[in-house]
């Protein structure tokens, strides 16, 4: 080979960048010297384009060509090297770019395409799909497609274009379902800033769509709750606040229950060491356990020892009292009674010196120590008993209270007893029972029309001291508001009382919605912690530490604590729980950074009471319809 | 050596601030994927400009090797950004997975290209032959016309048409177009093994005027195995930038895209 044979005057310049080269080249043959013209046809036709000068043609071909030929221009200025032309092919470049050009058409069409046939989304040609939605999304967006959230799809290009200038926040969309327990967009969706300025939230800033079927939460670390909080949460041991003074015993048990007296005392009573409970769980529910432990029905756990107490603790409706005069007017009596004549005694000798009972004073409003002022209303109940039996008692209780409580407080009185009594106190004698009565429920027996309860969750026990609470709270004149005092303090006695309801149940001062106060019993058992953004799982501590001892690794007994006597006032809010409260210490045992995970999530919840709208049930059932 | 490292050095360097960035952004409980997705728009614009550079050469823009060298460093800086940003090797979603699916091979070419670069120049220089690529159908046919007016002289001087009739059954076809191009590519040596057994079988049926002209004849089929190897290798040096720029550009438009769908729907 020729090693200069790249000289200028030896071979031609090349030029890559030209769009076409040589179609002879092309297949191998030897290429013509000039190559193909910019517009891609043949420029090798012939070797040169002849020179005229004075009066002669002249071969102008280039030396690195060869120069002059012999044979020189035709007499018409044509070469005389003529050769059919060639077929140029496209340079590497040239097609790169085409390519280029191609594929970038190749995807606007695409793009083009997909927008034009399926402009509301879904389907193989949305190429525009961001990803599949969550398991929980996919169906609500069935009918409405992306515009359910993105309110610029489906608009074309102007709304497009006027999306990019407006801010749009998706949260708008969120909350057409999902409900919060306080405001959407603020952080907690509580106002637990109370009046200092906060960022405004939106969903998205945790929440992620199109990640498939799983919703797609961001990793929530504490470093985010940092961004907010002052307090810079670490660990357990740093940045992290000692537990409150009561922790976690904020609220007033719903049941009282001296877990000292029972641990310490009653339970190592010989009396009751075979119906005691071994440890915790043979109260608590531990494989039900979440938050709370919740201990088991009052059959299973209570029912032992005290259910017998229940029914000892009877109540008093009426009780005959001690009367000075007679008022009765015997022969309607003897007529109302349909009892054989009988002549009235001439100097009447009352056979009761008892007092009324608080319930009968309370209902006639009377006295329940002059007998000069109670006698003639009670006669007189007395003998409208006799004619009418219950309804006169009904008519008495329901004047009581705004809403008729009578029904449930009668429930079971036998119309036939309550006359039958009337009558004999009517003709001042006392009231004979055919036989004992032994299985509870209403009776009438001497002097006194009373009832027994049948046992635990008793309907009628509990309707009289709701009634009583009720009629407590009530404003009256200062006579009948003793007197309502001191019946309710009667009918909820724990050792008096009817049923003994309120040895266990602890009664409340309340503030309903217009925040009037009223006294109500709490006869379900209550969660103790009801701090909305805190999550405790007891399930797995238990797990982890063992059913038998693993409660009192936290649960310490406080032996100076006076719980019951928190009880003696309705002030829910003042009390002493029965055990110790928890220090922080306590967890910081296991969650340190080497053992048990302690992020802020771990123990905290983001949002308040999260639900849903009703709407979105509605449209649940529209969607089952349409489906049918 | 050093300039590669300090471009290695300034791609890590962009890579732990986009990195950081983010996860400040995350941790403020922004939008980090504005700032991954920006970082590697402002790199995938750059990677793109390296063609434009090419484009204009009489610019003076920084030398191209300087280019080329920044230009395979933030390729791979683009391929981390990606995965920052997309989080997932393979994100959900057609028109992202189109997306990634370029974006990938546009990546894989680059690297395929970057050994072809770095590998087969080294090759080419141990040949012992220079040759321009565009040149190559013209040396080709240049050397087939001297083989074959050797043959016509063999037999014209020597009155024996065996190397004639060896020409047409055999080197012939050699001396037609490049041949063993796959082979070439590979660096395999098939090309060498077959133009020396198609010499040496021929040896003994010639007197020695006819092996005078067989050995010019294998000088030739010498050098065209040469230009062969030359041809093979420099069209794969030129070509492999046929998949590779294409999908750039495919890369780029739907990026694009991409950006103006979250413009209008995520603003």
């Amino acid at each position: 080979m020729d090693e200069n044979k790249f000289d200028h005057d030896k071979s031609p310049y090349e030029r890559p960048n030209f769009p076409y080269r040589c179609g002879r080249g092309a297949l191998w043959r030897t290429p013509c010297f000039k190559g193909p013209k910019i517009d891609g046809s043949c420029g090798g036709t012939q070797d040169c384009e002849p020179f005229f000068k004075k009066g002669r043609w002249s071969c102008r071909r280039e030396k690195r060509y060869g120069g002059s030929c012999e044979e020189g221009p035709g007499p018409n200025g044509e070469c005389s090297w003529q050769r059919p032309p060639c077929a140029p092919r496209k340079t590497i470049r040239a097609n790169r770019g085409q390519i280029s050009l191609l594929v970038v058409a190749a995807i606007l069409a695409l793009l083009a395409t997909s927008q034009a046939l399926n402009p509301d989304g879904g389907g193989f040609v949305s190429i525009s799909d961001a990803g599949p939605l969550s398991k929980a999304h996919e169906k609500f967006t069935a009918t409405q497609g992306c515009s359910s959230c993105h309110s610029a799809h489906g608009k074309g290009p102007v709304g497009w274009i006027k999306a990019v200038f407006t801010r749009e926040d998706i949260s708008v969309s969120c909350v057409n379902c999902h409900s919060f327990g306080g405001p959407d967009s603020i952080p907690h969706n509580n106002d637990l800033a109370k009046g200092r300025e906060v960022m405004k939230t939106e969903c998205i800033m945790c929440h992620r769509e199109h990640n498939g079927q799983r919703m797609s939460t961001l990793q929530s670390t504490s470093v985010q709750c940092n961004t907010c909080h002052k307090n810079k949460f670490e660990s357990f041991t740093k940045g992290h606040p000692e537990f409150p003074e009561k922790y976690p015993y904020f609220n007033r048990n719903s049941i009282k229950f001296d877990h000292g007296s029972h641990l310490n005392k009653h339970f190592e009573n010989p009396k009751f060491t075979q119906k005691a409970p071994s440890s915790c769980i043979g109260c608590h529910q531990v494989t039900l356990s979440d938050r709370e432990v919740r201990p088991q029905a009052f059959e299973k756990i209570c029912a032992d020892c005290h259910g017998s107490q229940i029914k000892k603790k009877e109540m008093v409706l009426l009780r005959l009292p001690e009367f000075m005069k007679n008022h009765i007017d015997h022969e309607a009596l003897t007529q109302a009674c349909n009892s054989p004549a009988h002549e009235a005694e001439e100097e009447f000798l009352s056979v009761s010196t008892e007092m009324p009972a608080l319930i009968s004073t309370f209902l006639l409003d009377v006295p329940e120590d002059d007998p000069e002022t109670y006698e003639q209303p009670l006669q007189e109940l007395i003998m409208a008993m006799t004619e009418d039996s219950i309804l006169s008692v009904e008519d008495l209780i329901n004047t009581q209270t705004e809403t008729p409580m009578a029904h449930k407080l009668l429930t079971g009185l036998n119309p036939e007893v309550l006359k039958r009594a009337a009558c004999s106190w009517g003709l001042n004698l006392e009231y004979e029972p055919p036989v004992e009565a032994k299985f509870g429920g209403w009776y009438a027996d001497m002097l006194e029309v009373r009832y027994k309860p049948m046992g635990h969750r008793d309907p009628v026990a509990k309707a009289w001291v709701e009634f009583a609470l009720a009629v407590s709270s009530k404003e009256g004149d200062g006579d009948k508001e003793a007197r309502a005092v001191a019946m309710r303090d009667q009918v909820i006695s724990p050792k008096e009382g009817v049923g003994g309801c309120v040895k266990c149940h602890a009664v409340s001062e309340l503030a309903d919605a217009e925040g009037n106060k009223e006294l109500k019993v709490e006869w379900r058992y209550k969660d103790v912690n009801n701090r909305p953004h805190s999550q405790y799982a007891h399930s797995s501590h238990i797990e982890i530490m063992g059913k038998t001892s693993s409660c009192s690794n936290c649960h310490i007994l406080d032996g100076k604590a006076e719980y019951m006597a928190s009880f003696k006032s309705f002030d829910a809010t003042n009390w002493s729980s029965n055990f110790a409260s928890i220090k922080r210490k306590a967890c910081v045992q296991c969650h340190t950074e080497s053992q048990i995970v302690q992020d802020c999530q771990t123990c905290h919840v983001y949002h308040l009471d999260p639900g849903f709208k009703k709407k979105m049930h509605s449209g649940n059932k529209q969607i089952a319809e349409r489906l049918k | 050596m050093k300039k590669l490292w300090g471009y290695i050095a300034f791609a890590i360097a962009y890579f732990v601030l986009v990195w950081v960035w983010t996860l400040k952004v995350e941790d403020s409980l922004g939008y980090p994927e504005f700032i991954s997705g920006g970082g590697l728009f402002f790199i995938i614009f750059f990677l793109c400009l390296f063609n434009l550079r090419k484009r204009l050469p009489f610019l003076p823009l920084w030398p191209a090797h300087k280019w080329f060298l920044l230009h395979t460093v933030t390729g791979f800086l683009a391929l981390f950004l990606f995965w920052l940003h997309a989080g997932v090797l393979w994100p959900k979603g057609l028109y992202v997975q189109i997306l990634s699916i370029l974006f990938y091979i546009t990546t894989l070419s680059g690297i395929v290209g970057l050994i072809i670069e770095k590998v087969y120049p080294h090759l080419l220089t141990r040949i012992g032959l220079e040759c321009i690529y565009e040149r190559i159908p013209r040396d080709i046919a240049e050397i087939r016309n001297k083989a074959e007016r050797l043959v016509l002289e063999c037999t014209e001087k020597t009155g024996s048409d065996t190397l004639a009739q060896h020409y047409l059954e055999t080197l012939g076809w050699f001396f037609q177009r490049p041949r063993f191009f796959l082979n070439n590519i590979f660096g395999g040596q098939n090309a060498q093994t077959w133009v020396k057994e198609q010499c040496s079988i021929l040896e003994r049926f010639l007197n020695q005027a006819e092996r005078e002209y067989l050995e010019q004849i294998f000088a030739l089929a010498e050098t065209k195995r040469k230009i062969d190897f030359h041809y093979s290798l420099q069209t794969m040096l030129k070509n492999w930038l046929l998949v590779h720029v294409p999908l750039a550009a495919a890369v780029m438009t739907m990026v694009i895209w991409h950006l103006i769908v979250i413009q209008v729907f995520f603003n």
